[in-house]
Parts: C-alpha cells; structure tokens; sequence
C-alpha cells in the first residue's frame, strides 16, 4: 500500500464525508462524542467526589501530614519542641496542634453532644482555611478566652421546630449568644458564640472550636500535649518528603502522610468507584463499537455496487478498505474532539456549580491522561469497528457488488 | 491483440446449469470498434465482462497481447484493468461525492507512473475533448444523463487505455444524447486509434460499429465488418 493509494482513499473519504449525508455523519459524530462523554464523565465524578473528600480531610482534618501519639501512647507529648522541631524543617508551612474532647453544650432547653476541638487559632490559619469559611460573626484570636466558633448544623435554625430538624442543633444560636458546655471531666462553662461557620464538611461542621487557652482551663494545667498535630505543606514539597524528613529530624511519634491515611479509610470506597468505573467503560466502548459497526456496516452496503464500479475501474480493494477506515477515523476523532470539548465545559460548569450533598461537593475531576487515555481507547474502537465491515464489503467479488 | 478461445461460462442456479457463454472463439484487433449485439440474455453482457477481466470464465482461454489473464493474480487483474482497461457503464458509475475533474482523475492518481501534474494535464485536456471542460468542478448529479455518460468516457479514457469497454452506455438514454456519445466513441476510435469494445441490442447503433459480432444463447452466430456481410460464426 502506498503513499498514492493511501491519498486516493483518503480523498474518497473526505469527500463522502464533505458531500455524502450530513445528517448521518453530524449523527455518528454526536453519537461518538456522546460516548466519550459517557466514558469519562462518571469516572470523572467519582473522582471529583473523592478529590472533594481528600481536599477536606486535608483542609479540616489532618493537613498534608498528621503527627499522631506512637504506639500505646494517648497524646503526643513534649508539644512545644515537636511544633518547633517540624516548624523549622523546610518543605514545613506549619504545625498546628488538635485537642478534642467530648462535650454537652446547652442552650435554653436544647442539650447537643458535641466534639470540642481546641486549635492554635492564628497557626490553623496557615493549615486550615477555616476562618475563610465563617458566615456570621468573626473566627478566634489567639488570647479569645470565653468565646467558641460553632458549625452552622450545631447552631440550628430558630425557624425550623426541633422535630423537624435533619439533625439535632442548638436550634437557633446567634453569634454573642451563650452557650453553656459541659465537658466530660465535669468542667463547666458558659462562652459566648463569636461566630459560626459552614465548611460543608460534616464533621468539621459538627463540631465546636475554643482556643488552646481556653482548653488550658478545662484541662486545669498547661496544655504540652495533643491529640496530634497537623502538618501543612509549601507548595512543591510532597507529603511523601515532609513525612521522610520528619523521621528522618527524630520525630518519634507516629507520621503518616494523607495518602496512607486515605488508602485505609478510603481504600473500599475507591475500589467499588473503580469497579463502577470499569463497567461504565466498557459499556461505553461496546455502545460505539456496536453503532459504528452498524453506521458502516449500512454505509457500505449501500455503496456496494459503488464499490463493485471502483474495483472494476482498477481501485484496488486495499484503497476500498482504507476508504471506509478512514472516514471513521475522521468520525472518531471529530467525535473525541466533541467529547472532549463538552466534557471539559460540563467540568467548567461543575467547578462552579458542584453537586452539593451534606457529606461531599462533587465536580468533575478529569487529568490530561483521562483524556488521552479514554481518546486512544475509543479511538481503537472506532477503527475496529470501521474497518470489519469495510474489510468485508472490499473482498467481495465484483461480480456480486455490481449486481447489489 | 485480444485473443479469446472456446470461452465458456455457465452458472449454477440450484439442479440447472446455465450456459451463458458457449464456446466463444474470437479476435479482437487493434483500433477495432467491435459492437457486440444480440438478443437480452444472448450473453453479450457476460462476455464483456470476461473480457474487461470484471468475471472469470468456467474453461477457455483470453489472452490481451500476449499476457494469458488466467494468469494473474488478484492484484494483477486489477492492475491490469487499472493500466490496460477501460469502462464506460450503462449507469454512468461515477463517484457521485466527487467533482467530474475529481472523477475523470481518479484511476490516474492510481497510477504509479503519473506525477499530479500529468494527471491533472491529462484530465483537463480530456475534459476539453469531451466538451464539459466548463462543468469540471459541478458533481454528477448537477449533470445531465447523456454529461454523465460522456463524463464516464473521460474517466475510462485518462489512462489512454488498450481498450475501452462499454457497457451498453446509451440504455439510459435519449436518441439525442445516445446519438452524441455514440458520435464520441466513433471519433475516440477513428482519431486515437482507440479499441472498442461495445455490447449494445439496439439495431441502428451497429451503424457505428466497424465490425459486428451477434450473439444467441452464448454462441456468436455472425462475426463481420460493417459494409460487408456478417460471416456466420
């Protein structure tokens, strides 16, 4: 086969595209796009939904890296040189600690158990964006003694009755009100609510925030302990380098980065995605496997005494072949092309407007390799499924297509 | 040049055995016109096909200057056709997503042995012959019937081919435009010096011919030049 014959069949397959029924190619195209679309798009939602979760655990929960107590410890102790220790370390933005103990808050005739979590307010600045996430009122100050932050579930809505709340609440709590908690070792105190946030995280949300010094005074002596410390990092330095070199500078509690956190918790969860994701491609690739071997399967049939009058005038059966392969290699990469180009806007629209549920924000969360890889996948379904039929019409004998 | 013995050709419809070509013996000249007529189903039609190489015979031999196509490989015959043969159909067969230039042009650009410059030379100098210089960038369908059929003769003839074929070109029709074609294969044939080969059952075409083979049940029964009486065959 060579560089003419493969011009000959290239211009034979243009043209029919150019010149031949529109509506059938736009058809094909819209319907390869379609599958293209319906290959990435759920995948790329569970990806989104499981990039929404990691950023959250990653903003509200545990930072880039989590120090945490070491084996049959309950704290990690020795708080003030650990935080310097890893604060000076470079690849480090900042540690924060987290000490949360179990409380009942009580506001007029309402009782909520809740987590309080005591923070280093201006350094969680630096790991959380939490104090960009207030919706009333104004987040912690360092010294703040007497005043929390609540999550807008705890802080309740007066207009909605107790009964018909989604979850308990405080049922209506406005910033400067007081609330009163009482915690576990008998501690008790009345604070003033000096904001009230939504992250639309549901644990964050669902929990209340006082400052290290105000934890001092329920615990009843300095705070050098933590229930563990979280880690952000500078942009460019990985997890994986922050982790080695924590261990590395004699860090003795336990570190883990958030992908080790995140294949324990998550791991279940992303295989059933992956699983769900794979049936999802490979119905897709059987779907356009399937139309375009019909597309092309009537198209040549309807061309066969077309393609009887070709062989007869000495077009080469190779050239005939090519000719059908060729326009579906056009059809496949216009339809890709559009696939593309309507996936990435339903991303754009998603990035601005996320499916919202109470335990995750989805958008559609799609790498150049999804792309490529999803391209190149339906790409070779398309050809396999052009070039059967187009193999099979062009070794008929001329005879049989003439007379078709 | 073309040299066709004891050629045969039956088909096989369930228990009956048709015989569509019986024996056919002939010789085929250089700058012949030969007009092939006979009744429908006298087998004018299958012959043409084994000469134009588009069916093979059952036994007998054809041999096209010296070559035996029996032969030939697959891709030879069509090569064969590509470089030696050309085709002029009853229903024009012309590409109809391709231009008249693009059509006329088409076995060229097959050819090993053109370079885009002869071929676009050769197709337009065709087309000028042909008179539908003017209409080589309009699709067939944009064409009349006898446009297309003269459109289908420069495409059979851009490869200046050994011989010409046709396929009864004037079935679909008028006199008028039949009249025009036919005077176009007869100054094809008289100024080139072109073989022609023709099956056509219309009686007053043979006025065109310059030899006359007349077929019955797949057997030539008379075999003359025009002018002169048709030796029994």
């Amino acid at each position: 086969m060579g560089k003419k014959e493969l011009k000959v069949a290239f211009l034979l397959a243009l043209r029919s595209l150019q010149r031949g029924s529109r509506s059938s190619v736009v058809l094909t195209v819209l319907i390869i796009a379609m599958c293209f679309t319906n290959m990435v798009f759920l995948p790329g939602l569970f990806n989104g939904i499981g990039q929404s979760i990691t950023t959250q655990v990653v903003d509200y929960e545990v930072g880039n890296v989590l120090v945490s107590p070491k084996s049959g410890d309950q704290y990690v102790t020795d708080l003030d040189a650990t935080l310097d220790l890893i604060n000076g370390m470079p690849g480090v933005e900042r540690a924060t600690p987290h000490l949360s103990k179990g409380a009942t808050l009580k506001y007029r005739q309402r009782v909520l158990g809740v987590s309080v979590r005591a923070i280093s307010p201006n350094d969680e600045k630096y790991v959380s964006p939490l104090y960009t996430k207030m919706v009333a009122g104004s987040y912690l100050g360092d010294g703040d003694t007497g005043e929390v932050i609540i999550g807008k579930p705890v802080a309740g809505d007066a207009t909605i009755k107790e009964e018909d709340e989604f979850q308990p609440s405080l049922g209506g709590v406005r910033v400067g009100d007081s609330i009163t908690i009482e915690y576990g070792n008998g501690y008790t105190k009345d604070y003033r609510v000096k904001g009230i946030y939504s992250t639309g995280w549901s644990s964050a949300d669902n929990t209340v925030y006082v400052t290290m010094s105000d934890m001092e005074l329920v615990e009843g002596k300095p705070l050098d302990y933590a229930d563990y410390i979280t880690v952000k990092a500078k942009p460019g330095y990985s997890e994986k380098f922050i982790k080695d070199e924590l261990q590395q500078y004699g860090v003795s509690q336990k570190v883990q980065t958030t992908a080790d956190l995140l294949s324990k918790v998550m791991g279940q969860a992303l295989q059933s995605f992956a699983i769900i994701n794979m049936v999802s491609l490979i119905v897709g690739i059987i779907i356009t496997t399937v139309v375009l071997f019909i597309v092309i399967t009537i198209k040549t049939l309807n061309s066969r005494r077309q393609i009887g009058i070709l062989k007869a005038i000495g077009v080469d059966k190779e050239v005939i072949m090519h000719n059908y392969g060729f326009q579906v290699i056009i059809m496949a990469v216009m339809g890709i092309f559009f696939g593309v180009i309507l996936t990435a806007l339903i991303a754009v629209y998603l990035a601005a407007n996320p499916i919202v549920t109470p335990e995750w924000s989805a958008t559609l969360y799609l790498t150049p390799l999804d792309y490529i890889t999803n391209s190149l996948i339906l790409f070779l379904a398309s050809v396999v499924a052009g070039y059967v039929p187009a193999y099979q019409v062009s070794r008929e004998d001329i005879q049989s297509a003439m007379r078709a | 040049m073309f040299e066709i013995v004891d050629l045969q050709k039956i088909y096989r419809m369930g228990d009956v055995e048709v015989r569509a070509l019986d024996g056919v013996t002939l010789d085929i000249a250089k700058g012949e016109f030969l007009g092939i007529m006979g009744a429908s189903g006298s087998g004018k039609t299958t012959l043409l096909h084994m000469l134009g190489l588009l069916d093979e015979p059952s036994s007998g031999r054809i041999v096209i200057d010296g070559t035996d196509i029996a032969k030939l490989t697959d891709y030879e015959r069509t090569m064969f056709r590509l470089y030696k043969l050309g085709y002029v159909f009853q229903d024009y067969a012309l590409v109809p997503d391709l231009t008249v230039m693009e059509n006329v042009s088409l076995p060229a650009m097959l050819r090993k042995d053109r370079d885009d410059e002869q071929i676009k030379r050769d197709s337009y100098h065709i087309l000028q012959q042909i008179g539908l210089c003017d209409r080589r960038d309009h699709l067939p369908r944009e064409l009349s019937g006898g446009q297309q059929q003269r459109v289908s003769i420069a495409r059979a003839m851009v490869n200046k081919p050994d011989i010409l074929f046709a396929d009864e070109p004037c079935a679909n029709l008028d006199s008028e435009n039949s009249k025009m074609v036919l005077e176009l294969f007869r100054e094809i044939n008289e100024e080139m010096k072109q073989t022609i080969v023709m099956v056509s059952h219309e009686d007053w075409h043979k006025d065109y011919f310059n030899r006359i083979v007349r077929l019955k049940d797949g057997k030539v029964v008379s075999d003359g030049f025009n002018g002169k009486a048709e030796k029994a065959g």
